[in-house]
Order: structure tokens, then sequence, then C-alpha cells
């Protein structure tokens, strides 16, 4: 008796549930988006958009309750009064792509409002008291519902990220193969390589490229060669200053790279390492070390110290304890650390351009922002060569991606 | 012949605990020696120390009379059994127990032959034989628990150490490899010192068995005579008191149900 009363108050139609959060996600788009109607400087759409918005708090606020087809009755109304101004909205801009998946964002929700609360479960949920067999049927369904609704609105939320992540790629893309440097005209109107082959074909490309590819790798390596023993050290031996060293690798983190700028140069220029790959690679390596240092030493300690115990009876000695059962253990925090130093060796652009002033040293990122200026805004020519630039990027993420996944999860020894 | 002795052994840790104190302990040849205690007692500490994973600050240890007080690990010819295994993840079965055959030096030193006989043979008494290519992380903790066994006795140490190697194992396994770890005693000899907290597995193993609490010896004998005259109150609690109590409880459960039908 209780027992069916109490299922009474937990059966709600799977519908409400879901209108419940999504309404919520509705709002808060629309009030987002109310920004371009702003923009555009459209008064009477903006004020349009500002009525939409209320609306869907009062939908929200509306929504019915067990027995309640008063409220179900204004949820209704207020519903088809959204969709309808929704459908004007629609009308009155231009049918471009993005104007359409803006007005989706009110069209949708209140569409399917009205759907959903003109649907058999929810008029029998709010007009009649249930019986129990009807309950019974009606939580069935929802479980088995659940699952499609909560993966549509997984999806629609990731493909909005996807969209962020890969719209500006699809203009760089389109800028790189389109005629002409200036910006502007439609995704695909026109297609030529004259880009890349300019870019290709000319010296400075492949200088800068050598350059880059020079100065990333040997971070990697000069960074690991000194990473590795540093982070062992600070995971397995008590020293003095160990704790005071660690604080102060954090220390210099804290600044920004611009402080410590002049200091460089004037230290790079007393040691003539102005414009040379090592001068580079140095400075990078200091800058990156901190958080390999921290980053190896962390998976370094996850390893158990029996282990090292273990090969020492079975008649290593240190350095051997180290390089045939700690080093292999550690491949995949090491390749994370060897791509994190090589990255942000990749993309430095503010040492490169200060250490170097001849174009024959100039890195990638450099010589770029200088194709900008002296050939005056070649757009497309830029895009091309950032394409360029991230491809070695994206495959080594791609060679990368097993082992990035392995050290970003570390621990994995156990057992 | 292989003996060991502990003369007068201290260990203090770096933060100044005394984890043992004064401790003579010795272990004949092919003797099964449990050392028993509480936890925190200093078990697995004496057991390092000899191991030479921890250093000595007080007295000597001696391996066959020689002062092993500042030998290397690797070089006091002894096998561990770690608790947690201590397996290395990133190689087969058959590696991990060729490993520490592969790492001998000088006159030690083993031709290829040699040691994939060695591995054969030890994985064939520890019935491995199936899984010399699969990796740790695929095997049960019992067989795991055999690997960490062969790899210990592969390279035929003069004394094999364990510490508490069983407790990871369910009550059924570890009364199994209990057994199995005494049949491999008696039939390789192998002098063995084991620790445990575990009263029952050190009656049934031990030949003789020594008694540890707060890092101080109690009692060091066969185990019966510490169960019949033990020798402070430390014991007679520890050790008499605990099997009594586990005796009476046996009886009592399998009594109920006689009592019942009279
Ligand atoms: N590295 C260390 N530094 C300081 N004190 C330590 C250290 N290792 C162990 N101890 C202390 O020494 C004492 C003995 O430790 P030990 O590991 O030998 O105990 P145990 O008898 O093996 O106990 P258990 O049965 O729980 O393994 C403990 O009180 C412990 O807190
Ligand atoms: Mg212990």
């Amino acid at each position: 008796m209780t027992n069916s009363d109490d299922m009474r108050w937990w059966y709600v139609p799977l519908e409400i549930v879901m209108l419940r959060r999504w309404l919520v996600a509705a709002f808060i788009m629309n009030v987002l988006l109310l920004a371009v109607d702003y923009l555009r400087a459209e008064s009477d759409l903006l004020l349009l958009g500002i009525i939409s918005c209320l609306l869907f708090a009062a939908l929200r606020a509306s929504l019915p309750n067990v027995n309640d087809t008063l409220r179900r009755d204004i949820s209704l109304v207020l519903s088809a009064a959204l969709l309808g101004i929704a459908v004007y909205r629609l009308l009155r801009t231009d049918p471009t792509i993005f104007n359409i998946w803006i007005h989706c964002w009110s069209l949708l929700p209140s569409g399917l409002t009205l759907f959903w609360l003109s649907g058999r479960p929810v008029t029998v949920w709010t007009s009649r008291k249930l019986s129990d067999s009807a309950i019974e049927y009606g939580l069935m369904r929802n479980a088995n519902l659940s699952k499609i609704y909560h993966a549509t609105s997984t999806h629609i939320t990731l493909l909005h990220f996807v969209a962020i992540t890969v719209i500006p790629l699809i203009w760089i893309i389109d800028i790189a193969f389109s005629e002409g440097n200036a910006l502007g005209g439609q995704i695909g109107d026109s297609f030529t390589t004259e880009h890349f082959s300019k870019i290709l074909n000319g010296d400075s490309f492949w200088t800068w490229f050598r350059n880059s590819l020079i100065v990333s790798i040997g971070t990697a390596l000069l960074g690991l060669f000194i990473a590795i023993p540093a982070g062992y050290a600070f995971s397995r031996y008590k020293f003095t200053g160990r704790d005071a060293s660690m604080f102060s690798f954090l220390l210099v983190q804290m600044f920004p790279g611009i402080i410590i700028l002049v200091p460089y140069f004037m230290v790079m220029k007393t040691l003539g390492l102005l414009n040379s790959h090592l001068g580079l690679i140095l400075a990078y390596c200091v800058t990156a070390l901190p958080l390999c240092v921290w980053m190896l030493k962390g998976f370094f300690d996850t390893i158990p110290r029996e282990l090292e115990e273990a090969a020492a009876l079975d008649g290593c000695n240190q350095f051997q304890v180290f390089t045939k059962v700690v080093l292999p253990l550690s491949t995949p925090a090491i390749a994370v650390t060897a791509l994190f130093s090589f990255l942000a060796a990749w993309n430095e652009y503010l040492l490169a351009l200060t250490f170097n002033t001849s174009n024959d040293m100039y890195t990638l990122p450099v010589g770029l922002a200088s194709l900008i200026s002296s050939t005056g805004q070649a757009w497309g020519d830029f895009a091309a060569a950032s394409l360029l630039v991230s491809l070695p990027v994206a495959l080594l993420f791609l060679f990368f991606q097993k082992f990035l996944i392995d050290g970003l999860s570390a621990g994995g020894v156990k057992g | 012949m292989v003996s060991v002795e502990f003369e007068q052994v201290n260990k203090q840790y770096e933060d100044g605990f005394q984890a043992v104190q004064n401790l003579t302990l010795d272990i004949k040849d092919k003797e099964f020696l449990v050392l028993l205690g509480p936890s925190g007692c200093g078990k697995s500490t004496t057991l390092r120390m000899l191991a030479g994973l921890e250093d000595v600050t007080g007295g000597n240890i001696r391996i066959d009379g020689m002062k092993v007080n500042h030998l290397p690990a690797g070089a006091r010819g002894l096998g561990m059994v770690f608790q947690s295994y201590a397996l290395y993840p990133h190689m087969s079965i058959h590696d991990n127990l060729s490993f520490g055959l592969r790492m001998m030096k000088g006159t030690d030193k083993l031709d290829g032959n040699e040691i994939s006989k060695r591995v054969k043979e030890i994985a064939q008494l520890l019935e491995l034989d199936d899984h010399l290519d699969k990796k740790p992380k695929e095997l049960s903790g019992g067989q795991r628990q055999r690997v960490a066994l062969g790899r210990a006795l592969v390279r035929r140490p003069k004394v094999l150490l364990m510490d508490e190697p069983l407790s990871n194992l369910d009550a059924e396994l570890r009364h199994q490899m209990r057994n199995e770890i005494r049949r491999l005693h008696d039939e390789l000899g192998t002098t063995t010192i084991y620790v445990t907290h575990d009263q029952i597995e050190a009656m049934t193993l031990a030949d003789r068995i020594a008694i540890l609490d707060k890092g101080e010896l109690q009692q060091h004998c066969a185990p019966m005579e510490a169960y019949h005259n033990p020798a402070n109150d430390f014991v007679r609690s520890f050790l008499c008191k605990h099997i009594d109590d586990l005796v009476d409880t046996a009886n009592a459960l399998f009594k109920k149900p006689e009592e019942v039908n009279e």
C-alpha cells in the first residue's frame, strides 16, 4: 500500500526528467547566443531573443509535477509561443549554417517540449492516478530509454567541442588552399596548392625547419639527459638541500618568460651563444626542466623500492639497477617528458626571436611571423606554412599516442 | 657448509628509532629458522640487514665466518622472496628467473646453456613450465609467489630469505604453499630464514624459531620447546596462549553438534 504510493512519488516520466536538464542547457545557450544578435545590432531580433530566454526560464519553472494538468497546460502554451518565435527568427535571418545552428537552440528544445508534453506518457501521468502496473511499465520504459537520451545529450555536447576545435582548423586549411593571399571568401570556393609549392620551394622554409628540428630534438635529448638522473635522485635519495632545490625549480616557473628574457640575452651574449642552436637549446632546457624533473620524479615514486632491492640481490650494482629495471619500466613517462620538451621548443617564439637575428638561424615560428610582415600579410602563405609546421607535431602525437596514455595513467607497475 | 651468525647486532634508523637491539643469533647449515614476532618488532629489519638492504649500525653479521657488514647485497650469495613478490613487470617469467643468473660475475659467470638449463630445472620444480613466456601480471597470485620463490632459488643461494611470503595468498593456497616450501627445503637443503607473524606457520615450518619483541630476542629454540617451556611472559602470551586459544575455539566449534545430539 505505502509501497505503491512511494512508487507513485518516485515515478517521473523520462521526458520530464530530461526536459528539466535540457531546458536549463537551452536557457544558458540562448543567453550566450544573445551576444550574436547584440553584435549584429539587430534590436528587434535581440528583443525577441531576450523574450525567448525569459520564456525558457518560465518554461523550466512551470514543468508539471504528478497530477498537475494546470502546469502542463501552461508549459504547453509557453513552448508553443517559443516555437513560434523561433520559427519567426529563423525566417528573418539568412539561412547560413551558423544561423540555422543558432536557431536550433531554441527551435529544438521548444519543439521537443511541445511534442513530449502532449505525448501520452506525460498526459497520463499528469491527469490520472496511475495504477501500479502502469507505474511498473513506466519505470521499465524509463530505464530502456534513458540510455538513448543520455547518449544523445552526450553526443550533442561532444559535437560542439569537436566543432570548436575543428572549425578553426578547417578555416586554416581552406585559406591555405585558396587562391590569393587575402582573407575572406566561402569555404571551398577555390583550390590551389600555390602557397604550398611556394613555401616548399623557397630556401627559407627548409632552413627554418632544420633549425627547429635541431633545436627541438636537442632540447628533448639534453632535457632527458638531465631530467632522468635528477628525477631519480629526487625520488630515491635524501640529501641536503633536496626540498629546497625542488622548490627552487618551481620558483623559476613563477616568473613570466619576459622577465628572464633580458638576463638570458645578456648571458647568451657574454657566452657568444647568440645566433646559435646551442644557445636556444640551453635556454629551452632551463625552462622545460622543472616540469620534466617533477613529472619523472612523480613516476619514479610509483616504482616500488622492492623491485630495486630484488635487482640488487640479483647481483646488479646501482647503475645496473637503474638501467635494467627502472629505465625499462619508465619508458612511457620518459616518452611523455621528451614529447613535452620537444613541443615546448618547437612552438617557442619569444626567445627564438630575441636570440636570433639572422634569417639563417630562425626557427619555424619566428620565420613564419617574418613571412607575414615582410611580404605584407601573406595570409595564404602563412596558413600553408602553419599547416606544414603542425604536421610533424600531429605525426608525433599519433606515434606517441599509446605511450601518452600509458604515461599519463602512470603507476602501472603494480602487481 | 653454510652458517649465519648475528653478533650483538643493532639497528638504529636515521630518525633515531632502535629497531633491533643486541641481537645474537646463529643459524646452522641446512636449518629452517623462523623469525616470529608481532608486527613492528624488527623481523623485516633483521632480515634486510642480513640481505644487505639495510646498514648495520652495531655488531657483526657473519656468513660462513666471514664478516659481511659492508659487502654489497648482490655479493652475499643470498636469495630473497619479498612479501609483494617484486617480480620485474617488464620481463617474461623466463627472464625474471634468468635475470639473477645473467648478472653473475667473475668465476660464477654462467654460459647461455647453463642458464637455460637451470631455468628449466627450477621451472619444472615449481610447475611453471607452461608460463615461461608470460608476463607477471598474467599470472595468478599463487603462480607469482612460485616465480618469486624460483627467482630466489635459481641462483642456488647460500641462504634463502623469505619475508612473509604467503601473506598475500588465500587460506587454502597458503596452506598448500607452506607445505611446498617445507618440501623444497627438505629436497634442496637450502639454509632458510623465514619471517612471519603467524604462530601456526612458524610452528609447522620451523626447525627452530627465534621469537622477537620490540627489537629484542625473547627465545631461540625448537618450536615445541618454546611452546612447552616459554622463556618469559611475552612468549607465554604470544605463542602458548595464542595456540591454546585457537585449539579451544576449534574444539568448541566441533563439539557443538554433538552436544545438541545428546
Ligand atoms: N626506514 C625506517 N625508518 C625508521 N623506522 C623504521 C624504518 N623501517 C622500519 N622502521 C621501524 O622499525 C620497526 C621494525 O620494523 P620492521 O619492518 O622490521 O617490523 P616487522 O617486524 O617486519 O613488522 P611487520 O610484521 O609488520 O612487517 C617498526 O617499528 C618500524 O616503524
Ligand atoms: Mg615486515
